[in-house]
């Protein structure tokens, strides 16, 4: 049998992820071989479906494989195309670095937590998301959604003796399974045109719907994909449920399991739809820009360093949003260079933030494991405790700033051309769409970045507030390790962008019919260009050479000229109020408390200040603030519908009589009429 | 001899069997009694053992009567045994009690009757082949007894006189899978019969557990777990 290598290593793949379940279970009562074989099997595991990918993605067509069970209606099928590929090859990758965390991360857990059930759980996650990226019709593709669904709610929920985790699974699950709804009932529309439930058959199919058909199935298919990648006001599981799993799951959660819902889109809008309508692209984008912006508003009123990072992958879901929307709306207007340009920039910013969001969630997780907290304000100082933790987490707080030249900066500079590039396409009023977008992304960058001056400061600068962070310990080698694979990734994928995007050809080519990345690059391949007319160019690796010459010529001139290196302490200005501490240093509130103000209208603040003195005001002994921001989602959109929901279930209590009786009679009268209408219709 | 090996006259005798399996239904959709109903679902299961062996005969298929043989010693000897020592075991009133009166009941199996004939209708195919010609009349008394079965299931209030219905709604299963494609593959064939005898062992075991818990095999008392 001459099989492809790509298939024969994906099978590989999936079977080390199966041996590592199995092995879980047969470890129930041993933590230690449990946490080896559960955790060392997917970062082989991972390895192996990382050379799947590359082979697959060097392929020039597609490879095929039907597993061995399944019916013959319902066949077991995988395609390892281009697009599946890519998405394949973030999710290995980002296996392999969390997997090697796990390692040592729950090395202390192994007396209170059931590593069996969280090993078991884990490569089923891991299995599942491989074959929800690589299967190649809807019922199979239903069954490695719902599996993964399942398998993340038991993560989700582990430490289920905590009421959040109980709470925010429960949540996970019920708007999960809302979109599952959404996406069976557009999947089944589509097989009905179809004839058959194969991707391949659906390509271009939806556009040959009526429209009205064409607009529900596109609606529905977004708002089933949306929920699971987080798109606002669909997004209120997220910051709860992320969060509350172990922070090796979070990253994990963060970084792919959201891109489930980016794959499903990226599979919708550039397979199965061959032009979709205007209005679509425009939804999406228009959607992106409030997704995006949302999240960082959200996140910069985060104290809890996992929730902060949760609220920022809402926001980076909308950046790849806007991606995605542009290449519609360009495609709708017929300019397939410019669309496959903002598809690559969306596509290309998927996998930068799986990198960045996995490293900066195991950084989380390291600070959580060793200070104990995830509150930021008790954090402080750690950088000299925990200086490896410190600079890793720093290259992901750059990369997901945007900041040159690390990868954030890349994708997110290609949505920009492609945002300009977009006015001068159209004479219609849809041109203003661009700028509008463009300028709000903009202020999502920059909101972005102060949010991450503020996760960085806080947690890694100036004197420890808490015991436990002044006791902190660096994390062990294998975390890491870990962390240190992502932060070279996201360093890679900043200074190689010119020739990472040789990767989208096959894509863009299966998706609109051309390839981009020769007009993408410029300079020799040093520098990337935006292949549009009047389109700028940079050099990430020349910003790079620039930024690390400066820093040696800043370090030499140091050495040369200044006279004393010695450290000199003393005592901090403290107004006249003595005994201030370290508790008393700027905190992570007060950073935030303009951007408070100036987004008020958003926020509706709440704050409540007691002072206790003896003498005058000014010589307060204690005070005491407190400071809440309204839950704007929850309140004004969740809550009307959730009263609507239980006063609808209470009207229907009526028919549930609990008699055995009635529910047969319901179901024979059902039979009945459902037979003479088939009969008779 | 001729007669016996001609297809035609096969067929006449079928229909008249699937007739009588029918009367038999609807008598046992009037009767009061739970042992008489017992008896009259044995002698429907011999009627269609018979049915089976039949239609083995007049169409050489010759698996069929492996099916007539479990048929036969499942559902006319072993289940209703079973049944019936449940029955003394539990030492219950000997009536069923209808939530619908016998007459409507009779009524509306009548009414079923029609409603089966009118779907199997739309499955007669243009004149054809054989299994069609076979298939129109036993097929509508095969959806006939599964309608009527399902209605005695809403009928009847207590547990073991619900299994007695679920059985004869099996048996109608088993009158459309010999009469139209004469009968299933041998292993389905097995594992329904099977499931059959599972399911009445385990049916009794609940029965009984049911009349422990409430002191009465009345499951409308089961409303009570509502919350």
């Amino acid at each position: 049998m001459n099989l492809p290598v790509a298939v024969a290593l994906f099978r590989l793949g999936l079977v080390v992820y199966l041996a590592g379940a199995a092995a879980a279970l047969l470890a129930w009562r041993r933590p230690r071989a449990a946490r080896l074989a559960a955790f060392g099997a997917p970062v082989l595991g991972g390895l192996v479906q990382l050379a799947a990918s590359a082979a697959a993605l060097s392929r020039a067509s597609a490879a095929v494989w039907t597993l061995p069970w399944g019916t013959a209606l319902f066949p077991w099928t995988v395609r390892l195309d281009p697009l599946s590929s890519y998405f394949n090859l973030a999710l290995a990758f980002l296996t392999v670095a969390v997997s090697l965390y796990s390692l040592d991360y729950l090395r202390d857990m192994e007396e209170n937590w059931n590593l069996g059930a969280l090993g078991f759980f884990y490569n089923l996650l891991l299995l599942s998301l491989t074959l929800v990226f690589t299967a190649a019709n809807a019922f199979f593709f239903l069954i490695a959604w719902e599996v993964m669904a399942l398998a993340a709610f038991c993560l989700v929920a582990f430490e289920h003796q905590k009421e959040e985790a109980r709470s925010a699974g429960v949540l996970f699950l019920i708007m999960s399974h809302a979109g599952t709804g959404m996406l069976l009932a557009a999947f089944l529309m589509l097989a009905t045109a179809a004839g058959n439930l194969n991707f391949a058959s659906f390509h271009r199919l939806a556009s040959r719907l009526s429209p009205v058909e064409q607009g529900v199935v596109f609606l529905l298919f977004f708002l089933g994909f949306g929920v699971k990648a987080g798109v606002v006001p669909l997004h209120i599981w997220l910051p709860d449920a992320h969060p509350v799993a172990p922070s090796n799951i979070s990253a994990l959660m963060s970084g792919i399991v959201i891109k489930t819902g980016i794959y499903g889109m990226a599979r919708v809008f550039f397979d199965f739809y061959g032009a979709p309508p205007l209005w679509a692209g425009t939804l999406v984008l228009a959607a992106g820009v409030v997704t995006a912006l949302v999240g960082v508003l959200y996140a910069l009123m985060e104290h809890d360093l996992k929730r902060l990072l949760a609220y920022h992958s809402i926001e980076n879901i909308g950046i790849i949003l806007i991606g995605f929307g542009a290449a519609l709306l360009f495609r709708a207007l017929g300019h397939a260079n410019l669309a496959a340009l903002a598809l690559v920039a969306g596509l290309y910013h998927t996998l930068n933030h799986a990198m960045f969001k996995g490293l900066l969630f195991l950084g989380a997780g390291s600070v959580l494991h060793s200070t104990g907290t995830r509150n930021m304000e008790q954090m402080g100082g750690l950088i000299r405790r925990m200086p490896a933790t410190a600079l890793f987490f720093l290259i992901g707080a750059v990369a997901i700033s945007g900041l040159p030249p690390l990868n954030g900066f890349v994708s997110e500079w290609l949505t920009y051309q492609a945002l300009l590039a977009g006015f001068g396409t159209t004479e219609s009023l849809t041109r203003l769409v661009f700028p509008i977008a463009g300028s709000l992304l903009a202020l999502t960058a920059a909101l972005a970045a102060a949010c991450f001056v503020k996760a960085f400061a806080i947690p890694f600068l100036a004197l420890p507030r808490s015991d436990a962070a002044r006791s902190a310990e660096e994390a062990p080698l294998a975390m890491q390790a870990a962390m240190g694979i992502l932060a070279a990734a996201c360093i890679a994928l900043g200074l190689g962008a010119s020739w990472f995007v040789k990767v989208f050809d096959p894509i863009t080519e299966q998706a609109l019919g051309i390839r981009i990345s020769a007009s993408l690059q410029a300079g020799r391949g040093f520098a990337l260009s935006a292949g549009a007319p009047h389109s700028g160019t940079v050099s990430t690796a020349g910003i790079a050479l620039f930024l690390v010459s400066l820093g040696a010529a800043a370090a030499y001139l140091v050495s040369r000229f200044a006279r004393s290196q010695r450290r000199s302490t003393g005592p901090v200005w403290d107004c006249g109020l003595p005994g201030l501490t370290a508790e008393n240093e700027y905190t992570a509130t007060a950073f935030s408390k303009p951007l408070r103000m100036i987004f008020s209208v958003l926020y509706r603040p709440r704050r409540e200040i007691q002072a206790e003195y003896e003498v005058s005001p000014y010589y307060p002994k204690a005070i005491r603030f407190e400071s809440e921001i309204e839950p704007t989602f929850e309140k004004h959109v969740y809550g009307p519908l959730k009263d609507w929901i239980l006063g609808v279930a209470k009207r229907m209590r009526a028919i549930q009589a609990g008699s055995v009786h009635a529910y047969l009679a319901y179901i024979f009268v059902t039979l009945i009429l459902l037979l003479l209408f088939e009969v008779r219709g | 001899m001729h007669t016996f090996q001609d297809p035609q006259f096969g067929d006449k005798v079928v229909t008249l069997m699937a007739a009588l399996v029918l009367v038999l239904q609807i008598a046992m959709a009037g009767q009061g009694w739970i042992v008489t109903n017992i008896r009259i679902f044995a002698a429907q299961s011999l009627l269609l053992a018979a049915m089976a062996g039949t239609i083995a005969w007049f169409n050489h298929a010759t698996h069929l009567y492996i099916a007539a043989a479990l048929t036969l010693l499942v559902k006319v000897i072993l289940v209703p045994i079973l049944l019936e020592r449940l029955v003394e075991r539990i030492d219950i009133r000997r009536e069923i009690e209808p939530i619908v009166n016998v007459p409507l009941s009779v009524l509306i199996s009548g009414g079923l009757t029609l409603v089966g004939y009118i779907i199997a209708e739309s499955f007669q195919r243009p004149q054809g082949a054989g299994p069609a010609a076979l298939g129109h009349n036993a097929l509508a008394v095969a959806i006939s007894l599964f309608l009527i079965g399902f209605f005695m299931t809403i009928n009847r209030r207590k547990a073991l006189t619900q299994v007695l219905a679920l059985l004869c709604l099996e048996n109608g299963l088993f009158l459309a899978a010999i009469s139209l494609t004469y009968g299933m593959p041998l292993i389905v064939e097995l594992g329904v019969l099977f499931d059959v005898l599972v399911a009445v062992l385990v049916l009794g075991i609940l029965v009984y557990r049911i009349r422990e818990t409430f002191e009465s095999m009345d499951v409308s008392r089961l409303r009570r777990l509502r919350g």
